[in-house]
């Protein structure tokens, strides 16, 4: 992926080979968003989704993803820039001709009408009745396991079966990309995660092409071929959810998918692709070098949690970081401690309960992490 | 909202002890409405039962004729009584002529046999003066003492309670011997104010829903500043008094009016219009008097209804027009019902706006009602129409109740 | 969004529609607020006519109007019949609400309904029961009768508007009062009611308004001596409408015109408490 290769400190999302990419099959190009004339939600959107794949939008509240969806669903007309449907430009074409799936936040059921009737609506202006409309309702029921609940009022169904409900109006008339604005939002953690899974495995089986909004950054991570991370109306990053993790872009992307330590440093040099850094105690770490990363002056280092250990040596190593822990909790499967190394904030870490260290608040430990674990970011 | 949650069986009696533990928070809720609706009670329902009373209320023979009515007991309704009746009725007249009650006696038996009052009135006066046998001198002094019908009416006005104002309200009499029949052509008016009464309300609340709906629906899409401006234009003539609104319908409706200056402007008529004292003038004034009540439960369904809805019907496939019918317009229903319903209720119960805007033909069963109570003296009558306009009006809110319910109405 | 939320995919027959839904609603706008400004100028007008066009405009009308024993006893009549109204139907109807308001209110819908049946039954019904009961009681023309009647038709609209304040009330506010020692009278008087207040304020104005413009009812329970300003007017413009009474329209309608800009700046800050 270029985008992670070139690791340049602002990631330029409009990465031009994914707009080559002869498979894609929604486009972005320079797509701009502006409700007052002075400040734009959406800004320079450049973003390709592929034949087949589950994109995921991800962001904060306020962050341009839902604009995005609603600019793709033709609900909202793009200020500047262009949207592309299997190479063909739709900012003028309504959102009944789209052929899109979408299904809304709250679901938006009709409530005048059956569990059936929701689903038959989509066939009606396709021109799909009687028998084979009939037929298609009761596979696309059964395919949300809802079959027995046609006659059902939206309102006699639970918060999950009205979600069953919204999928399988939004899939029932075979659209090949098929939309969702937090459609989980709504529901209870357990089932949300089960529906997760379920909204996957459908995705997977039918082949659709899926965008899907969210600011649930566990359910990005489950259910996405790829992410595509927002924040301030851009996209910070566009990559698998591996990688986002692994390698992110910036601190706004390697703060907000999972946990990290951002610890400022000082680049003092670049030793074989390795940049070196010293702490304002002395304190000497290594990290990879970013081709882009300047030879000299200030960064900030990402280093996550789970990838500390307690370093029990008394040698100077490589990344070795020691303190006092001021902090301690017990979470079955790991400690969670954090340790004051002088730094302006105390490093977090995650020490899996199998190593049973005897650890208390107040003692003196060391922890370490290899050079490739950290990662080199733009102050 | 789960709808197979399993069933647990109770043990026996709890529901009992529920309400029993429940009891006391509940009494010292009550209390609260209590006295309003002690108030209540005591300055609207027993006025209201009063009025029903009213209606079948009989007092006039039996107070004017008590031991004619006694004596009557004992006839049998075949021929003229015997002349024990007519000596109570000679004493009953003599006290009824120095009490000056004869002429209500007379009213009342006015309103069975056309022309008795008169006769009542010319027997009072007499009465002191006849000489036993009795019989024979009322019928010497008039053929019609004679007349078994007459006594039959009598007997029957007698009693306690009478139907017959109900049943002139529904434009029926009771003949002598109790067959109900229909009133004389010349009577039976009450029927057709009803059907007026029920027309022009019906008319109105059509028109309202007409006039009304769109401008909910625009109140629904338009951005905050100009729906309050909206607003305001709805709500302002629903606080103006409704004494002022009618009399700028006056003013408007006047020959040399407004109206009449714009339909000669518009080229709709090349001669001035009556429009005051019309049918058209009511209608007219009743709908802008109404379409405020109708307009306000529409605007207030409408703005629960999500935008999501529409986007979805689009993004589903359906163009504009048959979004709008399919998926908006059938959610709207519950708040059309309502406001059409509040018109139709209140616009049965007009009287102002018609007694000063309408003509003869116009006038509602309310004006009929005033009219029988301040005119005719007829209290009587005013009621019987109170009720059958009461139970008209509470069957139509016993509706209202059911598909809409008493605390969805709101005040703007 | 532009032209009343057409979104921008709308198509030319969605145009069109949507500008005969403007110039429709425009219209309708205008028959609803038009008729009521029509009396102003008319009451202004030196002549004794109610035809445009106006040649000389005067206050003679209003001299007229203030001059006149009558229609100032009337005006006075109007205003202590009012304010007694307002009193009584408040208090009661401010309770009634905050029963209703409470959980556990026994038959609460068959409560509501009877008590906002006022409303809803025909005015002639409830003047001519008045007036046969009262009648018996002898207040008829009297000011305790016409207040006694116009309380019942008034405390309806308390009941609704604080009703309708009390449901955006969080009754924790007052278990949290009573947490920290209040009485449950205490916790009223010093929690609950300034928080319902712009309700119960609304209530009262609504009970004013309504006392104040009702003319049925005071037509059938008042003689000369107690009659109304509205009544005053109804028997006016029956006889013969005069332009005195042109000038008491727009009297009552600039007072109905601060009832209503008074409810609703009092329904706003009740909004602005609520958020």
């Amino acid at each position: 992926m270029s985008a992670v290769a070139s690791a340049s400190f602002r990631v330029r999302v409009g990465d031009a080979d994914a707009i080559m990419d002869a498979t894609s099959f929604v486009r972005f190009e320079g797509v701009r968003k502006s409700y007052d004339g002075k400040q734009f939600v959406v800004d320079d959107l450049n973003l390709a989704v592929r034949k087949g794949e589950f994109l995921t939008m991800l962001g904060p509240s306020g962050s341009g993803k839902t604009t995005s969806l609603m600019m793709l669903g033709g609900f909202e007309a793009p200020t500047f820039g262009h949207i592309f449907l299997d190479d063909e430009p739709v900012e003028r074409l309504p959102p009944e001709k789209r052929n899109i799936g979408f299904v809304f936040q709250n679901y938006a059921l009709f409530p005048h009408m059956t569990v059936a009737e929701n689903v038959a609506f989509p066939l009606r202006y396709r021109g799909i009745k009687g028998r084979a409309a009939a037929g298609r309702i009761a596979k696309a029921l059964a395919m949300v396991h809802l079959g027995h609940l046609g006659e059902r009022k939206p309102s006699q169904l639970s918060g999950g079966q009205q979600q069953r409900v919204a999928l399988a109006r939004a899939l029932v008339f075979d659209p090949t990309l098929v939309l969702m604005d937090e459609p989980l939002g709504a529901l209870d953690k357990q089932l949300r995660e089960h529906m997760q899974v379920e909204i996957k495995q459908l995705q997977r089986m039918l082949g659709i092409t899926m965008v899907y909004v969210t600011h649930d950054q566990g359910e990005a991570l489950t259910m996405s071929d790829r992410i595509a991370v927002f924040n301030d109306g851009r996209i910070q990053q566009l990559a698998t959810p591996e990688v986002l993790y692994e390698q992110p872009a910036n601190r706004f992307v390697a703060g907000f998918i999972g946990e990290n330590n951002l610890i400022p440093a000082h680049v003092t040099r670049i030793e074989n692709g390795t940049a070196v850094m010293a702490l304002g105690d002395g304190t000497i770490l290594r990290a990879p070098a970013a081709t882009a990363t300047r030879s000299s002056g200030a960064s900030t280092l990402a280093i996550r949690p789970e990838r500390f250990f307690v370093d029990t040596g008394d040698t100077p190593e490589t990344n070795r970081l020691s303190g006092t822990v001021s902090e301690l909790f017990y979470l079955g499967d790991h400690l969670r401690i954090a340790v004051d190394v002088g730094a302006e904030k105390p490093i977090v870490a995650r020490i899996p309960a199998l190593q049973r260290l005897p650890l208390a608040c107040g003692d003196t430990i060391a922890l370490r992490c290899h050079v490739h674990d950290c990662r080199l970011l733009e102050a | 909202m789960t709808p197979d949650l399993p069933t647990r069986s109770q043990p026996a009696g709890l529901d009992r002890a529920v309400r029993k533990a429940n009891r006391p928070a509940s009494r010292a809720s009550f209390s609260l409405a209590i006295p309003l609706l002690l108030f209540l009670l005591v300055t609207f329902v027993v006025p209201i039962v009063s009025l029903f009373a009213k209606a079948v209320d009989n007092p006039e023979t039996r107070s004017v004729l008590p031991a004619t009515v006694a004596a009557l007991d004992a006839w049998p309704g075949a021929g003229a009584p015997d002349e024990a009746v007519f000596a109570a009725f000679a004493r009953d007249l003599a006290r009824a002529a120095s009490g000056r009650t004869a002429a209500g006696l007379g009213k009342r038996l006015n309103y069975e046999i056309p022309g008795m009052r008169s006769r009542v009135i010319t027997a009072a006066r007499s009465a002191g003066v006849v000489q036993a046998p009795f019989k024979a001198a009322f019928i010497k002094l008039d053929p019609v003492w004679g007349d078994p019908i007459v006594w039959a009416t009598i007997k029957r006005d007698g009693r306690r309670l009478t139907p017959s104002y109900l049943l002139a309200a529904a434009d029926l009499r009771q003949t002598a011997d109790g067959a109900i029949v229909p009133a004389p052509a010349d009577q039976r008016i009450f029927l057709g104010i009803l059907g007026r009464t029920l027309f022009i309300a019906g008319l109105v609340t059509v028109l309202t829903l007409v006039l009304g709906y769109p401008v909910a629906y625009a109140l629904a899409l338009a951005p905050p500043l100009l729906a309050s401006v909206m607003m305001l234009c709805i709500l302002l003539p629903l606080w103006t008094s409704l004494l002022v609104r009618t009399t700028a319908w006056v003013v408007l409706l006047q020959t040399n009016g407004v109206v009449n200056d714009v339909i000669l402007a518009l080229g709709l008529s090349s001669e001035r219009l009556q429009l005051i004292f019309t049918r058209f003038g009511t209608v007219a004034a009743m709908t802008h008097i109404q379409l405020p009540f109708t307009i306000l439960p529409i605007a207030s369904v409408m703005r629960t209804i999500p935008a999501a809805h529409m986007r979805a019907a689009r993004s589903l496939g359906a163009p504009p027009a048959a979004a709008f019918w399919q998926v908006y317009a059938p959610q709207t229903l519950p708040g059309v019902m309502a406001g059409g319903l509040i018109t139709f209720i209140l616009s049965l119960g007009y009287y102002i706006t018609p007694a000063l805007v309408g003509g003869p033909n116009d006038q509602m069963i309310s004006n009929f009602i005033s009219i029988y109570i301040n005119s005719e003296l007829n209290w009587g009558l005013a009621s019987a129409l109170g009720v059958v306009l009461l139970v008209v009006t509470l069957g139509i809110y016993g509706v209202f109740l059911r598909v809409v319910g008493a605390d969805k109405l709101r005040l703007g | 969004m532009p032209e009343m939320g057409l979104p921008h995919y709308a198509g030319t027959r969605e145009r069109v529609t949507r500008f005969a839904l403007i110039a429709g609603v425009t219209l309708v706008l205008a028959f609803l607020v038009a008729p009521l400004f029509i009396v102003v100028p008319l009451s202004f007008n030196n002549d004794p006519f109610f035809s445009f066009p106006i040649h000389t405009y005067s206050l003679r009308w209003f001299r007229d109007f203030f001059s006149n024993t009558r229609w100032i006893a009337a005006l006075e009549n109007s205003v202590v019949t009012a304010v007694f109204t307002t009193v009584i139907a408040s208090t009661l109807g401010t309770m009634a609400a905050l029963g209703l308001a409470r959980p556990n209110f026994p038959c609460r819908r068959a409560v509501m309904a009877l008590l906002i049946s006022p409303m809803i039954v025909p005015i002639v019904i409830v003047a001519v029961g008045d007036y046969l009961l009262f009648g018996f009681f002898g207040l008829t023309n009297t000011r305790t009768g016409l207040v006694l009647a116009h309380t019942a038709l008034a405390a309806p609209f308390v009941v609704i508007t604080v009703s309708a304040t009390l449901s955006t009330y969080d009754p924790v506010l007052t278990r949290a009062a009573r947490s920290l020692g209040a009485s449950p009278l205490a916790a009223f008087r010093r929690v609950t009611l300034p928080v319902i207040l712009p309700g119960v304020v609304a209530g009262a104005v609504f009970a004013f308004a309504t006392s104040f413009d009702e003319v049925v009812v005071a037509l059938f329970m008042t003689s000369a001596e107690q009659r109304t300003l509205p009544v005053q007017m109804f028997s006016g413009i029956r006889d013969q409408i005069n332009p005195t009474i042109m000038a008491a329209a727009t009297l009552l309608l600039a007072l109905s015109t601060a009832l209503f800009v008074t409810v609703a700046w009092l329904s706003a800050r009740a909004r602005r408490v609520k958020t």
